[in-house]
């Protein structure tokens, strides 16, 4: 029993792991700009797609003859595997650039929810292209770190499951340190309380946004590299990820990414938690919860308490 | 009647003959010939990861046409496919459908790839009196009339859900090392109608499963439901689930070490199954197929027609029922002598002559009572070796025999 306890402990933080990254994702737009990408799940999808079309060329690159729907676990080794995260990374940073660009500031400062249709639509946009290039079919991504299983007091793990726990957690602290101890982050915490005020300050708004944009958008694609050795890479992948990480992002607080990362693991820890009982009760359960939270705490479980005075 | 009325009569009647016409005064002539027989594909080509079975039907359809046309088609005409592709969504299978009977005028639709398609527009072909002969979907309830009376215009050659789970829960009953039984299957359609056939079927066999778990078609860790079956016991697993969920489903028995005896559906076939999984875990479940690994010669040669078509080997077995099917529709159309669907359907119903086909040889076909060409007979063990698929055999399979199959 204890075994089958630490299991599911375990297996909700892998998950669990993902959703956080992709809540604090949100956040980091949210708090900056007031807005949302709506098409974070889409940029999920195409950031494994181009994770599996770096390693691909590399591969062939050097000389060997691969199929790319099945990789084989060499064109993870080594580098591979980082350059690739690397590149998807930065292009993500231009593409969330492009989003906020394209999609967001031509709505800006402006009444009505406008920013929530082109988001949708910049996502939608991005995964006809991703299915034009690459196809519908999910293609295989090989972990760097192999795929035996570790057993730990007689609990399974993956080593990508580790990784993506590891990784998510080192990118979480170093967003709180940023946000907290430097000029950039100060800034944007700035900006993100009172625009005006921080313009008259003297900080760059606008290159305040778009660095929170560039910023969202990488973690979204490096969140889809690193979600893609576990569950394949598809560019339906994110849909369902994106789901969860904003409901976790919402009962977390939206405008605190400490809560945001809180959510996310909790809704990890909560579907394999609810899965030990019954699963096919498991979307009700956390649903019911979450609108159950959002009933007595409006802003999430850690969101800034409001008052508006009329 | 004035004459003015009447030559304004004439000009307008004119005038809508002209609009009527011209939009195909320009047009290319079509591929086929008017006094073609035209059939139709409807089924998933391209979205879903059983799509590879879609594409290998339609190679088989087509080279049954080829085969037949080259000896001069039916009834003096060529036989011509119009293929659908529904992209695995209901709403675009129904759209397909009434599109292929009402526009193209096909005689018979093959398909669908996606069992909740072919139920969701079954009552479209029974009203429009055109038969369907699916070779891919295999729901149980495809094949039913929609009241116990009522012509049936649902036919298949391919494989039944009932009938797999009617092995397989006969596998379970008889092997000596199964103690304790247990299901697993998945909360799409395809599960929960999988789940029905194996809690009828073990009622019937009585057998009463100790632990029974559900999972969602996108989950990557199942050991929450897997610790659960392990925890009550048991050594026997009865999935009903798609190829990558399957998958999903030996990596996390792999991660707490719990393999007991794997009895699944025919999707692990599918190469995502294989994909997912990787081939050493793929080892592991046994299933059914139709056509056996262990190949007639004549078999071995449509094998070797096909397979440069095929997207894999694994598919092959779908191309066979859809050849077998069109060559079934094409001996309807000449026993019926014309293409009219309600004497099609009964033409199909009762069949003059066997037809030696590549499964098998069908003796007869279809009766009015019976819309399935496969039976439970024609299940074949199977399972993957070395990335393969392989003909499975035991001494539990050895010993079955056709009177201890209930359900």
């Amino acid at each position: 029993m204890t075994s089958t306890l630490l299991q599911a402990l375990v297996s909700g933080l892998a998950i669990g792991g993902v959703y956080a990254l992709i809540a604090l994702s949100f956040s980091i737009t949210f708090t900056t700009t007031n807005s949302l990408n709506f098409g974070q799940g889409e940029f999920v999808g195409i950031g494994a797609f181009l994770g599996v079309t770096v390693l691909y060329v590399i591969a062939t690159t050097a000389g060997e003859a691969i199929s790319f729907s099945s990789l084989p676990p060499s064109t993870s080794n080594g580098l591979t595997y980082p350059v690739a995260a690397v590149v998807v990374t930065l292009l993500f940073g231009v593409l969330g650039i492009l989003l906020f660009v394209l999609a967001v500031r031509p709505f800006a400062g402006k009444t009505g929810m406008n920013w929530v249709m082109s988001t949708i639509g910049f996502g939608i946009i991005l995964q006809s292209i991703g299915l034009a290039i690459w196809g519908p079919a999910p293609v295989n991504l090989p972990s760097p770190l192999g795929d035996d299983v570790i057993r730990i007091a007689g609990t399974g793990v993956r080593p990508q499951e580790i990784l993506i726990l590891v990784v998510a957690l080192a990118l979480m602290a170093g967003l709180d340190l940023l946000m907290h101890r430097t000029r950039v982050g100060k800034g944007m915490r700035a900006v993100a309380a009172n625009p005006q005020a921080a313009a008259l300050m003297g900080i760059d708004v606008s290159s305040m946004m778009i660095g929170a944009f560039a910023l969202s958008a990488a973690l979204a694609g490096l969140a889809g590299l690193l979600a893609a050795p576990i569950a394949s890479a598809s560019l339906f992948l994110g849909l369902g990820i994106a789901l969860k990480a904003f409901s976790g992002a919402i009962v977390g607080g939206l405008d605190n990414p400490r809560g945001c990362i809180l959510g996310g693991f909790m809704l990890g820890l909560l579907e394999s938690g609810v899965a030990l009982w019954n699963a096919q009760w498991r979307e009700i359960v956390i649903f019911v919860l979450i609108i159950l939270v959002l009933a007595v705490k409006p802003n999430g479980l850690f969101g800034a308490q409001s008052l508006d005075k009329v | 009647m004035n004459n003015f009325s009447k030559a304004r009569r004439r000009f307008l009647r004119g005038a809508v003959a002209i609009g009527a016409t011209a939009p195909f005064v320009d047009m290319v002539r079509p591929s086929w010939a008017a006094d073609d027989i035209k059939v139709g594909f409807n089924g998933d080509l391209s979205a879903s990861p059983s799509a590879q079975s879609g594409r290998a039907a339609i190679v088989g359809i087509q080279a049954a046409l080829d085969d037949l046309n080259a000896k001069g088609g039916v009834l003096g005409r060529k036989l011509t496919l119009v293929v659908r592709d529904d992209l695995s969504q209901p709403p675009k299978s129904i759209h397909n459908m009434s599109e292929l009977i009402d526009n193209e005028r096909v005689v018979a639709v093959f398909g669908p790839t996606n069992s909740g398609n072919a139920l969701a527009w079954k009552h479209i072909p029974n009203r429009k009196k055109i038969p369907v002969v699916g070779c891919l979907a295999s729901a149980t309830d495809i094949t039913k009339p929609t009241s116990p009376s009522a012509d049936n215009y649902m036919f298949r050659v391919g494989s039944v859900d009932r009938f797999q789970v009617v092995a397989l829960t006969t596998y379970a009953r008889k092997n000596p090392t199964t103690k304790v039984i247990g299901f697993l299957t998945e909360t799409t359609g395809y599960g929960q109608a999988g789940l029905k056939d194996l809690e009828e079927v073990a009622e019937a066999q009585g057998i009463r499963p100790a632990a029974s778990g559900k999972f969602g078609v996108a989950d990557t860790d199942m050991t929450s439901q897997l610790s659960k079956l392990r925890d009550a016991g048991v050594d026997t697993v009865l999935i009903w689930a798609q190829g990558t969920p399957t998958g999903q489903l030996l990596r996390s028995m792999d991660k707490i070490g719990y393999f007991p005896t794997i009895l699944t559906s025919w999707a692990a076939l599918n190469l995502s199954f294989v994909n997912t999984a990787g081939p050493v875990l793929a080892e592991k479940p046994i299933f059914l197929q139709t056509v056996s690994e262990d190949r007639t010669p004549h078999q071995q040669a449509f094998f070797d027609r096909m397979l440069p078509k095929l997207d894999n080997a694994s598919s092959f077995a779908f191309a066979v029922h859809a050849y077998d099917a069109a060559q079934l529709v094409a001996i309807a159309i000449a026993q019926a002598g014309s293409t009219e669907g309600s004497g099609l359907r009964e033409a199909l119903e009762n069949p003059k002559k066997p037809y030696e086909g590549i499964a098998k040889t069908y003796h007869p076909s279809f009766t009015r009572e019976r819309h399935e060409a496969l039976g439970p007979a024609d299940q074949k063990w199977t399972c993957w070796r070395g990335g393969k698929l392989a003909a499975y055999t035991d001494a539990v399979v050895a010993s079955l025999k056709p009177e201890d199959f209930k359900g």
